[in-house]
């Protein structure tokens, strides 16, 4: 049985609610009054041009950086201000937009270590299969410092394929990869849905949003201007003007 | 690190070497062989906070003093413990000053940490010289126990039981891979349900009486000590060369440069005595090996084990705050 199975998998509520969030960084508003809802088992994505507070957002609602105000519900839990390990043992996991390797430890050590806090128990054999699931069998025990840019994508999109979480935060997990390293994390994406996970992606490639996603949240200067189904978005104009007229 | 059947052989030869010891050289080198097993086990200890974890740790003969002292003043006179009752109250009181020190200190970048680190040990070489109960400047004195291959199989045991937990709970435990994620990764480390600020301060507590076992040993076996002897910056000094001599985060990098910085300085006192000479080699041995040997002795030997380099700049970023804490 996968996380996303647990005890309050089920209930109408929403596996993710967030309300009125802000965060700033001396004059900077990244996130200014966010207010966002995802469903259970959904995949959603998050877009909007550079610098719109994307990252931030992840960065609030996984306790990397403390909001200055504002609420955040996952799975039942008031989780705004908390510590990220407190969060993440909830069943939270996420990516980092550059990539957070472990660099001075293997490939493996690099998925046990997800292992490590919480879900241990044939943590070797989950290693095993994500090596695989991700393709990288033939690097296990190289360094993860020694990986090119899109293995080091694939392995912390491993690391987070171990939590066995119920939500994920994937930010930009194909920018910039080859796109055989792109097949293999959208595969990846459709199991982990199968398994029960909801997940929310920021994703600046178009294509790979219309493919993965079942809706999708535009950002723009810190605030949410549009929410919908990828259709509806590309024809709402206005929102396709602030999303597409700025240099990305 | 695998396993392998010559490292595996190579170890029991120097076990049993070792362990036939006394029966193979007279006093004088037993003595020697005894030191270096002491700062063999010193390193190690530094070397698990500060190569495992990338926490710089500028003033750890404070835990080496505590240790000593502790043992020095419950076997005195007036209470007269014995020696072996006096190693768990060392324990329990560097302990407690660890989380004292290491609680508020540790959930800041580095920098503040090593500056706590170092004040401390200021502040008991201080507090020791002027208080009477301490002794003063003029140090403690311990009943005089003369039997050197008491204290040499005492350091042997001490040093190999270091190794052994060092191997277990950082090499082979998930333990060791929650240390080594924040060392690599603060944020990631945490995003992944790692409490850093409590592994940190685990591991800061277990290098801590680490050291203070090794300070309790020294005391009985020297029978005297002052401030300066065991509370001295140059005893930090000497471990960290010894580790970034050895490899900085590697199992048996410390006592590689544990050993050969002890006999170095051991010659260097046969020829020249108690010098200032030795404080000249030490600053050169870290320029050189910085500048040549960034992964250290056990660099040289393992390819796997030759990330000390890089385990310094870790260690270093968390220390001016440039490194690992940034998330995006
Ligand atoms: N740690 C920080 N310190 C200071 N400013 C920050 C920090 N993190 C983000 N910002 C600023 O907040 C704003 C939002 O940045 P954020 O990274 O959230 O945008 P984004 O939508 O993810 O952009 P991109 O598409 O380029 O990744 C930007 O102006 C950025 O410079
Ligand atoms: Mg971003």
């Amino acid at each position: 049985m996968s996380a996303a199975e647990g005890k309050t998998a089920g209930t109408g509520e929403p596996i993710l609610v967030v309300r009125e969030l802000h965060c700033h960084f001396g004059g900077i508003k990244a996130v200014n009054g966010v207010s966002l809802d995802v469903g259970r088992r959904e995949i959603a994505g998050l877009i909007g041009p550079n610098g719109s507070g994307k990252s931030t957002l992840f960065n609030l609602i996984s306790g990397t950086v403390t909001p200055d105000r504002g609420q955040i519900r996952f799975d039942g839990h008031e989780i705004g201000g908390r510590k990220a390990h407190a969060i993440a043992r909830l069943g939270l996991a996420r990516t980092f937009q550059i990539p957070a390797m472990f660099d001075n430890m293997s490939v493996t050590e690099n998925l046990l270590a997800a292992a490590a806090e919480g879900h241990w128990q044939g943590a070797r054999e989950r290693a095993a299969d994500t090596l695989a699931l991700l393709k990288l069998e033939h690097v296990a025990d190289n360094r993860a410092s020694d990986l090119s840019g899109g293995q080091q994508k694939l392995l912390e999109f491993g690391r987070v394929v171990m939590r066995q979480a119920s939500l994920i935060l994937l930010d930009e997990v194909t920018a910039g990869v080859h796109p055989s390293i792109r097949r293999i994390i959208v595969d990846a994406i459709a199991r982990l849905r199968e398994r029960g996970t909801t997940v929310l992606v920021i994703e600046h490639d178009m294509e790979m949003v219309r493919n993965v996603c079942d809706r999708i949240i535009v950002m723009d200067a810190g605030r949410v201007v549009a929410t919908g189904p990828f259709n509806d978005i590309v024809r709402n104009s206005e929102v396709m003007q602030t999303y597409l007229g700025r240099p990305q | 690190m695998k396993p392998s059947w010559a490292g595996l052989l190579l170890l029991i030869a120097v076990i049993v070497v070792l362990a036939l010891l006394p029966m193979l050289v007279n006093n004088y080198w037993l003595r020697i062989a005894t030191g270096a097993l002491m700062w063999a086990g010193l390193a190690c200890s530094w070397n698990m906070l500060g190569g495992y974890a990338g926490y710089i740790n500028f003033g750890h003969s404070a835990f080496f003093g505590l240790g000593a002292y502790v043992t020095a003043l419950l076997m005195g006179d007036r209470l007269a413990w014995p020696f072996f009752a006096t190693l768990p109250a060392g324990i329990v009181v560097t302990a407690l000053f660890a989380i004292i020190i290491g609680a508020p200190t540790l959930r800041l970048r580095g920098a503040y940490f090593a500056i706590a680190t170092w004040a401390f040990a200021e502040v008991l070489i201080q507090f020791a010289s002027v208080m009477d109960f301490t002794g003063g400047i003029g140090g403690i004195g311990l009943p005089p126990f003369l039997d050197e291959r008491f204290f040499y199989f005492a350091m042997f045991g001490a040093a190999a039981l270091t190794y052994l937990i060092t191997w277990a709970l950082f090499e082979r435990s998930r333990f060791g891979l929650k240390v080594k994620a924040l060392r690599d990764h603060e944020p990631a480390a945490e995003a992944i349900g790692i409490n850093t600020s409590l592994v940190k301060l685990q591991t800061f507590v277990l290098s801590a009486v680490t050291a203070s076992v090794f300070g309790a040993i020294f005391a009985y076996w020297v029978t005297f000590i002052n401030p300066k002897s065991v509370f001295g910056g140059d005893i930090t000094d000497q471990m960290v060369v010894m580790v970034l001599l050895g490899g900085l985060g590697s199992l048996w990098g410390p006592a590689l440069g544990g050993v050969a910085l002890f006999v170095v300085n051991r010659i260097i006192w046969m020829y020249w005595g108690d010098t200032a000479f030795y404080i000249a080699i030490l600053g050169a041995a870290i320029v050189l090996v910085v500048l040549f040997l960034p992964n250290g002795i056990a660099g040289l030997f393992s390819r796997r084990v030759a990330v000390s380099g890089a385990v310094l700049d870790k260690a270093v970023g968390n220390l001016v705050g440039g490194g690992p804490g940034r998330p995006s």
